[in-house]
């Protein structure tokens, strides 16, 4: 790294660093969210090691001990491609700084160097929480020698770096499609939608091939899954070599090839980084618009398609936010082709579970997809610097939160009911309980949009330097995203075990009740939030 | 590549052209000799500042060519921008700085020793009276300050060329004078400075050349008596420019 990358990276670090907004700010709500956030922040390593730690010692109690090291990189590369992969249109492409880093004397590649190795800078705390906490686990059980410890942390520096090149890669290469297209945001978005939706269906189709061999047996174990991952993907079998069999040669080649990766990658990122920054920044005028009769709308329509506009408008947000409502439409259709039974079986590895059994959590199936991220967490948030428009205008502040929130309903509401409807006829769902069903993804949807709400407003954020901090990493999002996929997910659980006790549809009906109540107490919070924001 | 003509600025033929739509710009000539300061007219849309943003390598074009001080923009990017000072209209400062880490910053990427960084930082900093902002964060900065930043941080290496895309938005009157007093200086003392407005009572009290563009071509260019002619800038833009 040459003097100019350290300085750019450093100040890159600074420029979006909490502790230097805590340390400089004089007003005194920064200061206070700013510490908030570090808090926040905190607490999340505190969860990460905790679960990581107990995760590593279940394995050495179960006798798997030495397959902790290719669990740990397993899961870190995992971690590392996804990140970065959603991150890089926004930090290597599209950021708002762009015109004044160019303008310095700054080589390309230099630059688009510093913005990947600052999600790297940004991202590695976390994995290396994972790790330490794994090795901790492995130290216990298999006793390594002293000098493991230190290889182990090292080539934890070293790991993400081949799944975040990858990942950038493929970003890099999306971003060159669609600079070819004139709805070069929609090309992109497209592209990183169909990439997403085919890592995720990655497993079934491995597996799937795997089934055909006859390997089945090999995945049923935790240890022998990481061992089947190291061989698909050899980073992590060095990785794990290096540290069970202090291999020199694993270690070199992890090291080596992710150099290497990096030095090829950021070369033919670089010798096209102007053109692609100035394709994506530079819009055709056509000039062309001859005034017709406008459409009038009412205040909180307009506010919901200035939010659709406001999506549209980008590639990040879209892909954050629509992918939900794009999976639980895509399964619902899958479902329907393939049946019910088949993709639950996929899906629950051969679970003894029937159709009629799994019918009172189809409506949190698909909410576990719909809910996962709505836009009003990040909308208020990402109206940053525009943030005067709305404040100008002569609409109540409760006005406007509604018009967000009902571009969300009619968002999610469609995506929900196409994906219930889909459920509900692969599975033979009777048809009351299909309009249950119906009703209580409503509710869910209503209930998602309003939580977020107010998520996004307690904890709005409007002086990020680039959109990916609000729509991936604000604190809204991680309030928002986790604690509601875990109860989600604890819920389908619940719904499935009850639903074998009780009436399945009366146990619809007292979730829509719940769900009702919940909302409406949501609902009368962000009010009080807006009064005590006003 | 050396200087031919002694041109800062040599800007031969350039054109832009998003996909296979029109050209935003198209053949655009012109240069701009040390000590010159050389305004850029023209409508909203017309092309400036596709032009200035070429010109400080921010974007792309693959017809033409843009020379800074002998050094082609294409070929040798690090040259030209080391010379080079841009502001642009709406500067896209790092909101979570300090104004003194923000001009750190900069001073370390142009390798400003301590000693001449403090000196320039001083001297710009009190005159634009900014001084006493330094150690907030930008985005405690209104409009104008983080206008007055911007120009010091692009004063702060000694740049032969400055290119500004509409400076005199947001600084107050003190501020405006003071810029333009520092226009004048750098070209006193041989630097150059090509600007986008859309004042042209300050268009032509300040400047010595001027170049009007009208739906990405050159209409008219020259110092400022050829162009004008006995007339104000102002009657003769409204003049060639609704041709």
């Amino acid at each position: 790294m040459n003097n100019a990358s350290r300085v750019l990276l450093k100040n890159l670090l600074l420029a979006t660093s909490r502790m230097n907004t805590y340390r400089y700010s004089t007003d005194r709500k920064k200061k206070k969210r700013a510490l908030m956030n570090m808090i926040g922040a905190g607490v999340l390593y505190v969860m990460l090691i905790s679960y990581s730690a107990s995760f590593g010692f279940a394995c050495g109690s179960m006798g798997i001990a030495a397959a902790i090291p290719a669990m740990c990189a397993l899961l870190i590369c995992i971690l590392a491609f996804f990140r970065t992969i959603f991150r890089t249109n926004g930090y290597l492409f599209n950021f708002r700084e762009y015109d004044m880093l160019m303008a310095l004397p700054f080589e390309p590649k230099t630059v688009a160097a510093c913005k990947f190795f600052y999600m790297y800078a940004n991202s590695l705390p976390w994995y290396m929480s994972i790790s330490a906490a794994m090795m901790a686990g492995y130290g216990f059980y298999e006793k390594p020698p002293v000098y493991i410890y230190p290889v182990w942390i090292l080539l934890t520096a070293i790991l993400p770096l081949v799944p975040m090149v990858g990942a950038a890669f493929v970003g890099f290469l999306f971003a060159k499609i669609s600079i070819g297209f004139r709805a070069k945001k929609a090309v992109q978005t497209v592209l990183l939608f169909a990439f997403v939706i085919f890592c995720f269906s990655l497993r079934y189709i491995i597996e799937g091939i795997f089934k055909n061999d006859q390997l089945n047996e090999t995945v049923e174990t935790l240890a022998n899954a990481a061992k089947q991952a190291g061989i698909c993907y050899p980073p992590i079998a060095w990785f794990s070599d290096s540290i069970t069999k202090s291999s020199i040669s694993g270690m070199l080649l992890l090291v080596g090839i992710s150099l290497v990766l990096f030095s090829v990658v950021f070369r033919l990122v670089g010798n096209s980084y102007r053109r692609i920054n100035s394709a994506m920044q530079s819009h055709e005028a056509s000039k062309k618009y001859r005034m017709t009769a406008q459409k009038v709308r009412s205040v909180r329509s307009a506010v919901a398609f200035k939010e659709m506009k406001r999506m549209l408008g980008s590639t990040t947000y879209m892909v954050n936010v629509g992918m939900g409502e794009v999976l639980a439409v895509l399964l619902g259709i899958v479902v329907l082709i393939f049946g019910f039974d088949r993709i639950i079986g996929t899906v629950t590895q051969g679970a003894p579970l029937t159709a009629a059994m799994l019918y009172p959590a189809i409506p949190l199936i698909v909410y576990f997809m719909i809910g996962m991220l709505p836009t009003t967490v990040c909308s208020p948030s990402l109206e940053g610097d525009n943030y005067w428009i709305v404040q100008s205008l002569p609409i109540e502040k409760k006005v406007l939160y509604q018009g967000k929130m009902l571009f969300n309903l009619y968002l999610s509401i469609p995506a929900m009911a196409i994906a219930t409807v889909c459920f509900c006829i692969s599975a033979k769902a009777p048809l009351l309980n299909t309009v249950l069903y119906l009703i209580c993804g409503t509710v869910l949807c209503v209930f998602s949009t309003v939580w977020g709400c107010v998520c996004g407003l307690k904890h709005i954020r409007l002086d990020w330097e680039n959109e990916v901090e609000v729509i991936k990493q604000g604190a809204a999002v991680l309030i928002y995203l986790f604690p509601n996929m875990i109860v989600t997910m604890a819920l389908c659980v619940l719904a499935v075990i009850l639903g074998m006790k009780m009436s399945q549809n009366l146990l619809t009906i007292v979730l829509i009740f719940i769900m009702t109540v919940l909302s409406g107490l949501s609902y009368l919070h962000l009010m009080k939030l807006i009064r005590k924001s006003s | 590549m050396s200087a031919q003509n002694g041109a800062i600025l040599e800007i031969r033929g350039y054109s832009k052209a998003y996909g296979e739509g029109a050209k935003a710009v198209d053949n655009v000539s012109l240069t701009v000799e040390p000590g010159d300061i050389y305004g850029f007219i023209g409508h909203n849309g017309a092309g400036k500042s596709t032009t200035i943003r070429a010109v400080v390598g921010v974007l792309d074009f693959t017809e033409g060519e843009i020379l800074i001080d002998g050094h082609s923009v294409k070929e040798e990017p690090i040259a030209c921008k080391s010379i080079t000072a841009y502001i642009p209209d709406n500067p896209d400062l790092y909101d979570n700085l300090t104004g003194i880490q923000y001009l750190n910053f900069i001073a370390d990427v142009f390798g400003i020793d301590a000693a001449k960084r403090e000196e320039r930082i001083r001297k710009y900093a009190d005159e634009l009276e900014i001084t006493e902002a330094l150690g907030d964060l930008i985005t405690s900065y209104s409009h104008g300050m983080k206008q007055k930043l911007a120009i010091i941080s692009a004063l702060i290496h000694d740049p032969k060329l400055l290119v500004l895309d509409e400076p005199f938005v947001g600084l107050d009157p003190k501020a405006t004078f003071t810029l333009k007093e520092i226009m004048h200086q750098r070209c006193a003392e041989g630097a150059a400075v090509f600007f986008s407005t859309h004042v042209l009572d300050v268009a032509e009290k300040l400047c010595n050349k001027v170049a009007i563009i009208k739906k990405g071509k050159i209409i008219a260019s020259g110092t400022m008596e050829e162009l004008t002619n006995g007339q104000s800038l102002e009657e003769t833009f409204l003049e060639v420019a609704d041709e």
